[in-house]
């Protein structure tokens, strides 16, 4: 599911990548920027997080069609030299930003990082602007990066809600893998959820190792073969058919069996019987010895 | 001194990564040893210094330097070293007097809920270079900012966010900019706890500076608990996506190394 959602998206998709301290999603988010461009896209990032250079390194793929926005410098308008800032995000800002370089295919957005927005702007705003550029015609497709461990659940609940795909990324058992948690909404309202332990290469291109999923458990192995026990002795434990039921009809002593239960139930002749008639004094309860409690 | 903890880091004053942003982090344990080390790493290597000293006074500083072999005194008068003495600036702003004029770096005691651009500021005029061009200024190395440490600002009022957007512009100026590393100490109280986001407190800070450092030197007790030689363990993470080795400590002079590769 991985690799479809590197290949493309409908419009209107918006991709969260989850991620936390343990493993950073960064490499992901820039597998995505390289399968983009190398589909010959146009993306625009908003860079919070790594400078230019730092989100240019290695990208083997064409950089002519990447227009980055650097928030990254001056993201809260301290020194006054920044591109843009955090307060500018919002659909209207980001639109105009959007015109200001034409192209004839639609666009890709990727912010780097949604933390960053979250952490100075209310969440109810970022998701308003990020419903509204879902919905809008500006952008094909919006790709953020969010640090799940920086925020309240809700709010990351809330962001991921109208998310159309999330991929929950974690360290995985060996060095240079990942496991990723996929869940995608399609349009219809179907719902999918997908695990994958994936590596990222130098290039920046993702290779799927392997899919967890429930439906397919790997093969226990075959159990061994049960050894027979009573082989190979020097004394006989095998019964005969003749042995066999007579064991199983016989009666065992301390067993209260059904007929035992009729017999002691029923009185038998010439044995006393038992009336018994409730009393008060029979009645004692141990947590209300004085009977005066309202329970 | 630590010879060892260098060789991990591939990093001798002669050669090292420039554009570094090193995270100290401790809980329930006293990492400040680490960055004594780094400070008389970084003089040894010509770099020039800006130290922000919050916790301690200068002369604690100099005489722990004095026995690692480096004189504090003497890259101040250089102009090598740039100490903001934070225990003393705060009283002048605490107990104003008409005489005093110090840096505006400590403003933020004032009102806390203004932020830490000011300090920035003072960051920013004390690692660019001047330029000027005077006879007989010697040219320093790539600029260095050592902060001990950021979670004394958080008792001061100032409030988490206010201290990341801080770390951020000190990365964005000194890392990206200039080309220079920063060190920075973060000290963290009680169990890791699950903290949900909601609590903005020191655990809350550590996350946040983790995801925009590139190296974590992380010191804690032994998980065995206590032991009369060695005095705990430093973790060693890269890019915060693998620990590339565990060392154990003994007080300030020896290391011993337990090589931990996780793989």
């Amino acid at each position: 599911m991985l690799s479809e959602l590197l290949q493309g998206t409908d419009t209107g998709a918006v991709l969260i990548i989850q991620d936390s301290c343990s493993y950073s999603g960064q490499h992901l988010l820039k597998s995505f920027i390289s399968a983009a461009l190398n589909k010959e896209e146009p993306v625009h990032v908003l860079g919070f997080d790594v400078s230019e250079e730092e989100l240019k390194d290695g990208l083997t793929a064409s950089t002519q069609r990447l227009h980055f926005h650097s928030a990254y410098t001056d993201p809260l308008g301290w020194t006054n030299r920044s591109a843009f800032t955090v307060h500018q995000f919002c659909v209207e800002e980001l639109t105009h930003l959007l015109k200001q370089t034409s192209h004839p295919k639609p666009v890709t957005l990727v912010i780097d990082s949604l933390s960053w927005i979250l952490r100075h702007m209310s969440p109810p705003a970022v998701c308003k602007s990020l419903q509204q550029l879902k919905k809008g015609g500006a952008v094909r497709a919006v790709i953020g990066l969010l640090h799940a461990d920086m925020h309240q659940r809700g709010t990351v609940g809330s962001v991921c809600h109208l998310a159309t795909s999330v991929i929950t990324v974690a360290p995985g058992t060996k060095g240079d893998e990942a496991v990723a948690k996929i869940t995608k909404r399609s349009k219809l309202g179907k719902v999918t959820q997908d695990e994958e332990i994936f590596s990222i290469k130098g290039d920046f291109s993702v290779t799927v190792v392997s899919k967890t999923s429930h439906a397919g458990r790997r093969q226990t192995e075959p159990e061994e073969q049960q050894m027979d026990p009573t082989a190979n002795l020097t004394f006989n434990i095998r019964l005969s058919d003749t042995e066999r039921e007579a064991k199983e009809k016989l009666a065992l002593p301390f067993v209260f069996s059904k007929e035992k239960k009729t017999a002691l139930l029923q009185s038998g002749p010439g044995s006393g019987r038992i009336l018994y008639e409730p009393d008060a004094n029979d009645d004692y309860d141990q947590e209300d010895p004085d009977d005066d409690l309202d329970v | 001194m630590f010879t060892e903890l260098n060789s991990i880091l591939n990093a001798t004053p002669d050669s090292f990564t420039q554009g570094e942003f090193i995270l100290v982090s401790d809980r329930q344990s006293d990492a400040s040893f680490l960055i004594h080390h780094f400070l008389s790493f970084y003089l040894r290597a010509r770099c020039k210094v800006c130290f922000l000293g919050l916790v301690q006074s200068f002369s604690h500083y100099s005489a722990i330097s004095q026995r690692l072999g480096v004189s504090l005194t003497q890259a101040r008068e250089k102009g090598q070293l740039i100490f903001l003495e934070g225990l003393k600036e705060s009283l002048s702003i605490l107990i104003p007097q008409e005489t005093t004029t110090g840096s505006q770096a400590m403003d933020f005691l004032r009102d806390p809920t203004v932020g830490l651009q000011r300090l920035y500021e003072f960051v920013r005029s004390s690692v660019s270079s001047d330029g000027g061009g005077e006879e007989g200024v010697e040219e320093w190395g790539p600029p260095v900012l050592l902060v001990d440490d950021v979670s004394v600002l958080l008792s001061l009022g100032v409030s988490a966010g206010a201290a990341l957007d801080f770390s951020h512009y000190c990365r964005a100026t000194v890392c990206s900019q200039l080309q220079g590393n920063i060190v920075m100490l973060v000290r963290c109280h009680g169990e890791e706890a699950e903290d949900d986001g909601s609590d903005e407190g020191s655990e809350w800070l550590l996350k946040g500076l983790t995801h925009q450092c590139s190296l974590t030197l992380h010191v804690q007790g032994l998980p065995t608990g206590y032991c009369r030689d060695i005095h705990g363990q430093v973790c060693v993470y890269v890019d915060a996506n693998f620990l590339i080795q565990t060392e154990h400590i003994r007080d300030t002079d020896l290391l011993i190394i337990q090589v931990f590769r996780f793989s």
